[in-house]
Order: C-alpha cells, then sequence, then structure tokens
C-alpha cells in the first residue's frame, strides 16, 4: 500500500458532522448487491482496489471494517477525510446509496484474485489515432529541447473525471503545453528514452496511454490490469512493462502498438519461506541492459526479464519483505530498491544479478524514484522514508562503496528526493500528518544538513527538478490545486500552475540522467 | 481553536510578519487548507463537485454566509455543522483569506 499514514482530524468539526447523518435505521438500504459493486467500482476502486484489498487508500471489506460504526463511517463517506486524498461525496451520492456501500462493504470479503488474461489485454486496446504518419514531425508548440518537458500527474479531486489527467509544462517559462485526460488518475508518467516524442501515462486504473508529445494528444491506450503504478520502458524505447497490484500479474508490451507479448504470473517463496501470490512493485528499464527489472512486493522477490526470444527471467529472492520502489547508479548496473517491512534498501548487481548489500534506510523506505549525486568523488545516495517511527531521516548512501554515509535528520516522513548535478540542493517531501505537510527541506549536498524549509501551502510533495536544474516544481496536493515552481539557488516562488490534486511530477531530463542528481553523462557511460 | 493558533503564530514566526492584519489572513488561510479546501478547494472546487466556489469573492458575503450558516438561517445540514464551530475570528479570517485570492 502506497502511504496511508493516520490523519489527525479536525476534531470539533469532524464530531459536529458526524451528528449530520441520522442512526443507521431498520431501513437497510435497498442492498442490491450488484449495484452496490457497481457503485464501489465506479467510485472507490480507483483507490480502495478492485479487489476491496487496499491499493493507495485501505482495504475495504468485512475483515477491516468488522465491528466499526456504519454511522461514523457513513459521515467520513460524506465529508471525506481531511487532509487525504479520501474526498467527501456529499451531494456525489445520495444517502441511499452511502448506506447501502457502508453495509456493502462491511459484509463483503476481499475478493479473490481477478482474472485479466493476455486476451482482455489485447482486446482493452484502443486507437485514437490510426495512421502515425499524419503526427506532426516536430513539436507543435515553442521548445528549445523536448527534455524541458515537465509532466504532472494531476489526480482529480474524486482520482476519476475531468479534473484527471496528465498536465505538461515547459520548464524554461513554467506555462502549461498540453494536456492528456486520463478518465481515472494519472499516476505515473515515464518517456522513451529512443524517441522524445513519445510518453506514456499509467493511471491508477492500470491503463497505459501512449502520447505523442509533439501534438500533445493520446495515440493509444491499454489496459493492463485494475490497479497499479509499476511502468518502466526499455532502454531501446521498443518495449514496455507494466506490473499490477490488481491481479497480481505483469506484462511485457510492444511500446509502439501497445499489443501484449507476454504475460507473468507474479508468485514466489518469500523470505520467511511461504510461498505468495505478490502484488507489482517497481518496474524498471535501465541503460545499462537490455532488461527489465521488476519488484514481487510480497514475495520479497526482484525479477530480472532478457528482453530477447521467450523473455526468461532471473529470480533473485530474499531481497527482504514488502518490496516497493527503487533507482538506478552507476550506469544503471546497480538497483537500489526499498523494502518497507524490514526497514533496509537492497543494492542489487543487475550485472552478476545478486545482491550486493542491505544498507539500513530509516523506518519504511520509499525512497520515490531516488536521487544520487556525485560530491567530492563519491555517488552519494539519497533515500527518503514514510518514518511512521519515532527516526524520521533520509538516508545517505556512498553507493561505490555501499554503505551509509549519514542518517540526517528532517522534520518528519518524506516520500520522494529530488536532485539534480546543477542544483545546491536535495529536497525532500515532508509528508507527516499535519502542518509539517505543507513543507519541503532542502538538504544541502556538501554539508548534508538540512538549510531550508519551505512552505508551500496545500500537501507538498513529490519535488522535481527542470531538465537544466534551474528551476524546483512541488506539487501542492491534496486540496492545494497548482503546482509551484521556485528558483532552485535562491528558492524564491517563481510561478504557479493550477491544477486539480497534483501529485506525481516528471521531468523529461530523467532519460537523459537515468537517476535525478547524476549528471546527463552517466547515461553515455552506459554502453 | 488552539491548533490554529499555535498554527497561525508558527507560521508568523517564520515569514517574520508583526502585522495584525497578515495574521489573520495566515490563521485564515490555515483553517482553509486544514478544512474548508476539502470540499471548496483553495482557488477552486473540484469541477466533478457540488461545491460553491469561495475564491475572490466578497468578503463581506462570505461573513454574512457563514453567520447565518451558524445560526442556521441559512439552512445546509453540512454547512450548518461546519459553521457551528467556527468563532467571529475565525469566519472574519477564513472569509478575508478568501476574498483576497484570485480563483
Ligand atoms: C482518490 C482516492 C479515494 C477515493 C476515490 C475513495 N477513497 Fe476512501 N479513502 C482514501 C484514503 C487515502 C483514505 C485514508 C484516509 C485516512 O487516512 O484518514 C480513505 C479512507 C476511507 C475510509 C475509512 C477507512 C478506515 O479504515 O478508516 C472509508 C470507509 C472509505 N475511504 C470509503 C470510501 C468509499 C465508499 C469510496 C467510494 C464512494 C471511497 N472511499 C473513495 C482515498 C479514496
Ligand atoms: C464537507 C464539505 C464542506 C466543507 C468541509 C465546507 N463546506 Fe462550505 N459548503 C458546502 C456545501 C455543500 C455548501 C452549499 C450549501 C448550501 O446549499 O447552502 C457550502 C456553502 C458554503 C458557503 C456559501 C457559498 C455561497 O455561494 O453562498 C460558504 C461561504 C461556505 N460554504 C464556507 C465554508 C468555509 C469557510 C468552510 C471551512 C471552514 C467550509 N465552507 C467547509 C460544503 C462544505
Amino acid at each position: 500500500m502506497i502511504n496511508i499514514a493516520k490523519t489527525p482530524l479536525r476534531k470539533s468539526i469532524l464530531t459536529a458532522l458526524a451528528a449530520l447523518v441520522l442512526p443507521f435505521g431498520a431501513q437497510a438500504a435497498a442492498d442490491n448487491a450488484k449495484d452496490m459493486h457497481q457503485l464501489f467500482e465506479d467510485n472507490c476502486a480507483s483507490c480502495h482496489g478492485s479487489d476491496h484489498g487496499g491499493f493507495l487508500a485501505p482495504a475495504l471489506n468485512s475483515e477491516t471494517l468488522k465491528g466499526r460504526s456504519p454511522t461514523a463511517l457513513r459521515s467520513l463517506i460524506m465529508t471525506g477525510s481531511f487532509d487525504t486524498l479520501m474526498p467527501p461525496f456529499y451531494g456525489r451520492l445520495t444517502d441511499d446509496q452511502i448506506r447501502g456501500l457502508v453495509s456493502h462493504l462491511q459484509s463483503t470479503p476481499k475478493l479473490a484474485n481477478p482474472s485479466w488474461t493476455i486476451d482482455d489485454i489485447k482486446k482493452s486496446i484502443k486507437v485514437y489515432v490510426s495512421d502515425e504518419s499524419t503526427l506532426p514531425e516536430k513539436p507543435t508548440y515553442a521548445i528549445d529541447s523536448m527534455d524541458d518537458v515537465i509532466g504532472v500527474a494531476a489526480r482529480g479531486k474524486y482520482g476519476r473525471g475531468s479534473g484527471s489527467k496528465a498536465v505538461f509544462i515547459n520548464s524554461t517559462t513554467h506555462k502549461q503545453i498540453g494536456e492528456i485526460p486520463t478518465g481515472t488518475a494519472a499516476h505515473i508518467i515515464d518517456y522513451n528514452p529512443a524517441n522524445p516524442r513519445w510518453a506514456y501515462i499509467k493511471t491508477d486504473t492500470a491503463e497505459i496511454f501512449k502520447v505523442d508529445l509533439y501534438s500533445m494528444q493520446a495515440v493509444r491506450s491499454v489496459k493492463t490490469g485494475f490497479n497499479g503504478p509499476g511502468l518502466g520502458v526499455s532502454r531501446d524505447g521498443k518495449y514496455i512493462m507494466a506490473g499490477s497490484f490488481v491481479p497480481h500479474n505483469a506484462v511485457i508490451l510492444d511500446a509502439d502498438t501497445l499489443e501484449p507479448l507476454k504475460t507473468f504470473e507474479l508468485e514466489g517463496i518469500d523470505p520467511d519461506g511461504k510461498m505468495v501470490s505478490s502484488d507489482s512493485g517497481m518496474v524498471i528499464g535501465t541503460p545499462f541492459d537490455d532488461i527489465f527489472a521488476i519488484a514481487l512486493e510480497n514475495a520479497g522477490q526482484v525479477w530480472v526479464v532478457d528482453l530477447k526470444e521467450g523473455f526468461p527471467v532471473t529470480k533473485i529472492t530474499d531481497v527482504g519483505r514488502h518490496l516497493h520502489d527503487a533507482f538506478l547508479s552507476h550506469g544503471g548496473r546497480k538497483l537500489m530498491i526499498a523494502s518497507y517491512d524490514d526497514s533496509i534498501v537492497a543494492a542489487i548487481d543487475l550485472k552478476e544479478r545478486k545482491i550486493i548489500k542491505k544498507l539500513e534506510a530509516g523506518c519504511v523506505p520509499h525512497v520515490g524514484g531516488g536521487s544520487a549525486v556525485e560530491v567530492d568523488g563519491r555517488t552519494l545516495g539519497f533515500g527518503t522514508n514514510f518514518g511512521d517511527c519515532d527516526k524520521t531521516v533520509v538516508s545517505v548512501w556512498d553507493l561505490d562503496k555501499m554503505e551509509v554515509v549519514k542518517q540526517i535528520p528532517v522534520a518528519g516522513g518524506t516520500e520522494s528526493p529530488a536532485a539534480h548535478a546543477n542544483a545546491p540542493y536535495v529536497a525532500v517531501d515532508i509528508i507527516s500528518k499535519d502542518r509539517r505537510a505543507r513543507t519541503v527541506q532542502l538538504i544541502d549536498k556538501k554539508s548534508l544538513e538540512v538549510v531550508k524549509t519551505l512552505d508551500v501551502g496545500g500537501h507538498a510533495y513529490f519535488p522535481e527538478y527542470s531538465a537544466d536544474g534551474k528551476f524546483l516544481y512541488v506539487s501542492a496536493g491534496y486540496s492545494g490545486d497548482e503546482v509551484v515552481v521556485y528558483d532552485s539557488t535562491s528558492l524564491q516562488k517563481v510561478a504557479s500552475v493550477s491544477m486539480e490534486s497534483p501529485a506525481g511530477i516528471f521531468s523529461h531530463g530523467r532519460v537523459r540522467y537515468m537517476t535525478r542528481g547524476l549528471s546527463p553523462d552517466e547515461m553515455k557511460g552506459a554502453k | 481553536m488552539k491548533l490554529i493558533l499555535v498554527t497561525a503564530s508558527l507560521l508568523l514566526g517564520l515569514a517574520a510578519i508583526s502585522n495584525a492584519n497578515a495574521a489573520s489572513i495566515y490563521a485564515g488561510q490555515a483553517k482553509a487548507e486544514a478544512v474548508c479546501s476539502q470540499c471548496h478547494g483553495i482557488k477552486n472546487p473540484s469541477a466533478e463537485a457540488p461545491f460553491p466556489p469561495l475564491a475572490g469573492r466578497d468578503a463581506d458575503y462570505l461573513k454574512t454566509a457563514l453567520k447565518q450558516y451558524r445560526d442556521k438561517t441559512r439552512q445546509s445540514d453540512i454547512m450548518n455543522a461546519i459553521a457551528g464551530s467556527l468563532s467571529d475570528d475565525d469566519i472574519s479570517n477564513v472569509a478575508t483569506y478568501y476574498a483576497r485570492l484570485k480563483p
């Protein structure tokens, strides 16, 4: 699950709101299970998981909601949960529908892993532009380099609808250059390393859109599952790999046509010796080789898939308990992958295909794309962590020697570090659920100390530098409605771009520097 | 509310602003971000939502509306409950904050 830390509630107001809903009466709502299931799928599943098992929001089923007061649940659904992604359904669903949903949720067990086969994937392909030769040969807007494109996943308040889109910005002018409606919340944006015109957007509901950045339109889409953010593009730009939470599978697609080529059932023996079916964690392509690496969250394994006949898999086992996200270093040969439950980051050598070392990583590490910077001849990796314990630190590792250099105390839990070869600070977003969530802290690359705290407003998260390193973009998410742009040296606010519930920010420059903070030459050295 | 006061004074400290009027804007901002934005957004409510926008509206109109919700001369289950726990200062702060924003 992705960050579900508990909220401090705005007590007096919530108590007042709880009184709004009348006690659960005898008139038990018209409980047509099928209708209610549909209502759940259409309004809630993109966050809570199609199988009721939780995704970026908690699991909602008979087990997790056992003994909970239906009245309190109804009032929470009506008003939403303050300072979180849970939106208010007042006025969108009727009182009867909310009652019906509550009783449906409290009586439905977590569903079996639904199937979504290679045929389902194939049939889901939609073509919006059938003849790609009609597309313009260069961008239809003024831009010096496509690396200056920054994409923002605008979730939309309800995680679906007209507010859900990917918004593209020119990061030298801070003006919007295009937007792609995605139906449900955009979650990840990835770029084709071999051809700057193509971007891929993955939604909470596991659709992938192939986007032509030159004309700013989607040309194709495919549904790879029901939920799950995993997405990677191969170094030659020919393949995409996508992994799902629901169902427990992954698929390799042709990056051009989005045709599925092979699916993988994600299961394996976890570090405690149990055979488990597993969510997909990160999926990553690397400039180092024609491979994908994919994390099996629950099985604690990393699979390396060779992009050749039959797509053979090498399984690296016992990596950690509940793996999540990762980043690359050393020309893409070393993979640093976070393991939530044992609070380590495991370093993997993708050439030898084995674990190099497990490094201490604070508390519930979530590296969020990670960062690596070269300082005084050393390559230092930066790792954020949710910090659901007393220890709120950002870990710094020496990626050559694979040892912990420092654990830098920060104001709270963190989710994502941003760095750039030309910017003096590593920015981390504080996510602790109080006013600290409005802030981003800046760590000086040389002294490895927090030197500044920016109050961004909203729930500030997902910092990202522009490709030239001159500007720092931050989402004022949840209830903030804008992306805020700072000068990366003076830290003065220079612009803001309005959109609904902005979340992840993805610079096109990432295809050149592989991991944020490394110099663009990193990619050349890899070949 | 204590939380809001603490937040406001923290913010004051951070921004080193000494004027009383600015203080109320910061308190208003804190309230808006913590509570109202859940439904009304800051600059805009969600295009998908049934909530009226507040940014850039007339401050007196907002204050009157909130007081009416508070004394229930204007009926809305939700807003009656929310305004019921707002003090005169809260109302003035949050209305002033929203009124100054450009939608
Ligand atoms: C945009 C994402 C999103 C959508 C859509 C969404 N939720 Fe939530 N929901 C959340 C998050 C995040 C939380 C956790 C809130 C917290 O930590 O306080 C949550 C919490 C809840 C809880 C409380 C769970 C608990 O264990 O305390 C319930 C009940 C709930 N949601 C019901 C629903 C229902 C019913 C729908 C559809 C009508 C829905 N949610 C749609 C994100 C979402
Ligand atoms: C849980 C959702 C919710 C929250 C939170 C909320 N509101 Fe409202 N608000 C509403 C709804 C619904 C209406 C429309 C009520 C009606 O029909 O009169 C409304 C109406 C209003 C109006 C009247 C606007 C007009 O055009 O006449 C004002 C002013 C207002 N709210 C202020 C606030 C302030 C200030 C806060 C924070 C302290 C707040 N609201 C928090 C749901 C909410």
